[in-house]
């Protein structure tokens, strides 16, 4: 070995134990959360790699209880339980992120301008919000689905929509926080632009605690994606999602009552991954400010 | 510590009439804005109907397959009449409203009028509905009281880890264990059904157990959170100390001082998930085929039976706000000090 590669290791070691001990330093919820989810990511984006079989595929006698060959057993046509699970967080994942993302830019962009301008716009925006807070989530997206048919992108943005409000509000408490703090109001008396204190000023210094808040809405849109598949309104058979999945489980539940397993354990850690992460990040950036004013909607399904 | 009580006795002689006048105006400005809102419910509930395609008298009558072609066009072109569809949007809307108002929602798909078909389904929601309530809260008072007073450390940390995990379990997925467990190991209870409790009241209770305690799960997991909160903001308040000084018993501070406190804040949180209860309706009235107001409306999604899908969008917006305000006022009438504040 010469003395150069033995340096260029020592380095990369030196590398890697600084990024090591910056991991260390996190939260541990941050670190486990993100050590839950970021499998289920990755599985979500190549669910292939890591199915064992194809999950459309029948190649064995229906309903099988867990053996060595299927980890979860088969289902009622005799498709692999495990590969249909990890195939399911493709849509899952996707539909309860692009919805959370979609509330989330939504709702913060609304929420903090009505808080930062304030006046007649806040009390507009504010009404319009309590006006839509009034309908109860599902039925609200369920209100929508029935109008605007079933598919995947009504299923999103019924369910960013069901969000917004209460982001917004959330958002707009921000807002009214920061417009009076000094640099903002430095910003304003030396004559920049609405758009450039909004943007420069109160987003980035309101962001750790959305960002907090984010993470709790991602949870309630995996919850509320997986409900509606469940209720026959998501996704349809014979692709597979955790919602679709628990809905067949029960049609067999004296046959084969680890059917569900696999579907709802993973709505749980991605759910519960969500929450931690947010949690984390609450205790990372010290913002308990908000402690529980969103954050407690998760239970409200 | 001056109490909000102290202050009003205080101020009684001087500003008693400013006070009373003071306080009809913000009730009066209370009404007006809960009105207010109400018709916004509604004008959004008919905008989203209007928003379909097809006219309105169409849908209003549903298929209706005993009528030949001729007498179903007489019917919707009287029908469009009465509904106002050649008049502006803003009239059909008060047009609509007036029937709503009255309970008159129109036919469903097959014919029969709404408003009887969700009474029907009314008694099954109301049972399930504050079954569950009663279980989550009993329960969260219990569960929290048990953690506050505990000597083990473990046995809170194993109450706050379940509670979390409850939080994070939907409805379908909760539900699916207790069948797994009490209808399929066990056999104690039935997994899914309805009888009417005049029918045979024994039947009724064990058909309500799983869905009751499916629905109240959550609630007790959400109720416990604040409860616990609670408890332990109220236990380092200076008053508490106080009592502790004054040499009163562990149990006497707790059930006399911290509780009642600490209670406080969770009766909002209570009204707000019995007014938005539907929700979880929905899903646990699915999972248990429990003919109430949520399956009543999954069904009527799939059906596209909009008729029924308006009533019940408009019936539990129209109850979650008026709830939502109720507790907002009997929230003031408890706790004088947000009464001071919000004045």
């Amino acid at each position: 070995m010469s003395v150069g590669s033995v340096v260029a290791g020592a380095v990369g070691a030196a590398r890697l134990a600084r990024v090591w001990a910056a991991v260390r330093r996190q939260p541990p919820p941050l670190l486990v959360g993100l050590a839950i989810l970021l499998p289920f990511v990755v599985i979500a984006v190549f669910p292939g790699v890591f199915a064992p079989r194809d999950p459309f595929e029948i190649d064995a006698l229906p309903l099988q209880g867990p053996s060595g060959t299927y980890l979860l057993g088969t289902d009622e046509v005799g498709r692999d339980l495990l590969s249909r699970s990890l195939y399911a967080a493709r849509i899952d994942i996707f539909v309860s992120l692009s919805s959370a993302l979609l509330a989330f830019a939504v709702g913060t962009v609304v929420g903090l301008f009505s808080g930062y301008v304030g006046r007649r716009v806040d009390v507009v925006v504010m009404r319009i919000v309590d006006v839509f807070l009034a309908f109860p989530t599902i039925v609200l997206a369920l209100f929508l689905i029935a109008i605007f048919g079933r598919g995947q992108w009504v299923q999103i943005l019924a369910i960013a929509l069901v969000m917004t409000p209460s982001t917004a509000r959330f958002a707009r408490g921000e807002g009214l926080v920061l417009r009076s703090r000094g640099y903002v109001e430095a910003s304003q008396v030396s004559g920049a632009t609405r758009r450039h204190v909004l943007f420069r000023h109160i987003l980035p210094n309101a962001l750790p605690t959305l960002l907090v808040a984010a993470s709790v809405l991602a949870a309630s849109a995996v919850m509320i994606s997986a409900s509606l598949s469940y209720l026959g309104l998501g996704a349809q058979p014979p692709d597979p999602s955790w919602g679709n999945m628990l809905r067949s489980a029960f049609g067999v539940v004296y046959d084969a009552p680890l059917y569900g397993l696999g579907p709802g354990v993973c709505i749980s850690l991605v759910a519960g991954a969500y929450v931690l992460i947010g949690e984390g990040l609450r205790r990372r950036w010290r913002t308990d400010r908000h402690r529980g004013s969103i954050g407690n909607s998760v239970g409200g399904l | 510590m001056t109490s909000g009580g102290d202050l009003i006795v205080h101020g009684a002689e001087s500003a008693a009439p400013s006070r009373w006048r003071g306080r009809l105006l913000g009730a009066a400005t209370q009404i007006a804005q809960l009105a207010a809102v109400l018709l916004a419910v509604s004008l959004l509930t008919f905008l989203l109907l209007a928003a379909l395609p097809g006219s309105a008298a169409d849908a209003r009558i549903g298929p209706l397959p005993n009528f030949s072609p001729e007498e179903r066009r007489e019917l919707i072109e009287t029908l469009s009449r009465q509904l106002g569809l050649d008049k502006p949007l803003l009239w059909q809307y008060v047009i609509w409203l007036r029937h709503a108002v009255t309970g008159d929602f129109g036919l469903n798909y097959q014919g029969v009028e709404v408003s009887s078909v969700v009474a029907d389904r009314l008694v099954a929601t109301v049972q399930l509905g504050v079954a569950s309530l009663v279980i989550s809260t009993l329960g969260a008072l219990l569960v929290s009281l048990f953690s506050h007073r505990t000597r083990w450390r473990a046995v809170r940390g194993g109450i706050q880890g379940s509670v979390t995990l409850l939080l994070v379990m939907p409805p379908f997925w909760l539900g699916l264990l207790l069948v797994v467990v009490f209808a399929v190991q066990v056999r104690w209870l039935p997994s899914a059904g309805y009888v009417a409790f005049g029918d045979d009241p024994i039947e009724n209770l064990k058909f309500l157990v799983l869905p009751a305690v499916t629905l109240a799960l959550p609630q007790l997991a959400l109720f416990f959170r604040y409860l616990d909160a609670g408890l332990r903001d109220t236990s380092s308040a200076a008053f508490i100390t106080a009592s502790r000084a004054r040499g009163l018993s562990e149990r006497a501070v707790d059930y006399r001082h911290v509780l009642p406190n600490a209670v406080l804040p969770t009766i909002t949180v209570v009204g707000l998930v019995a007014g938005s209860m539907i929700s979880g309706l929905v899903i646990v009235e699915s999972v248990f085929s429990w003919p109430g107001l949520g399956l009543l409306l999954v069904e009527s999604v799939k059906q596209k039976d909009y008729n029924t899908v308006a009533a019940i969008v408009l019936i539990t917006a129209v109850t979650y706000v008026i709830v939502a305000f109720v507790v907002d006022v009997l929230y003031r009438i408890i706790d004088p000090r947000t009464r001071r504040s919000a004045g």
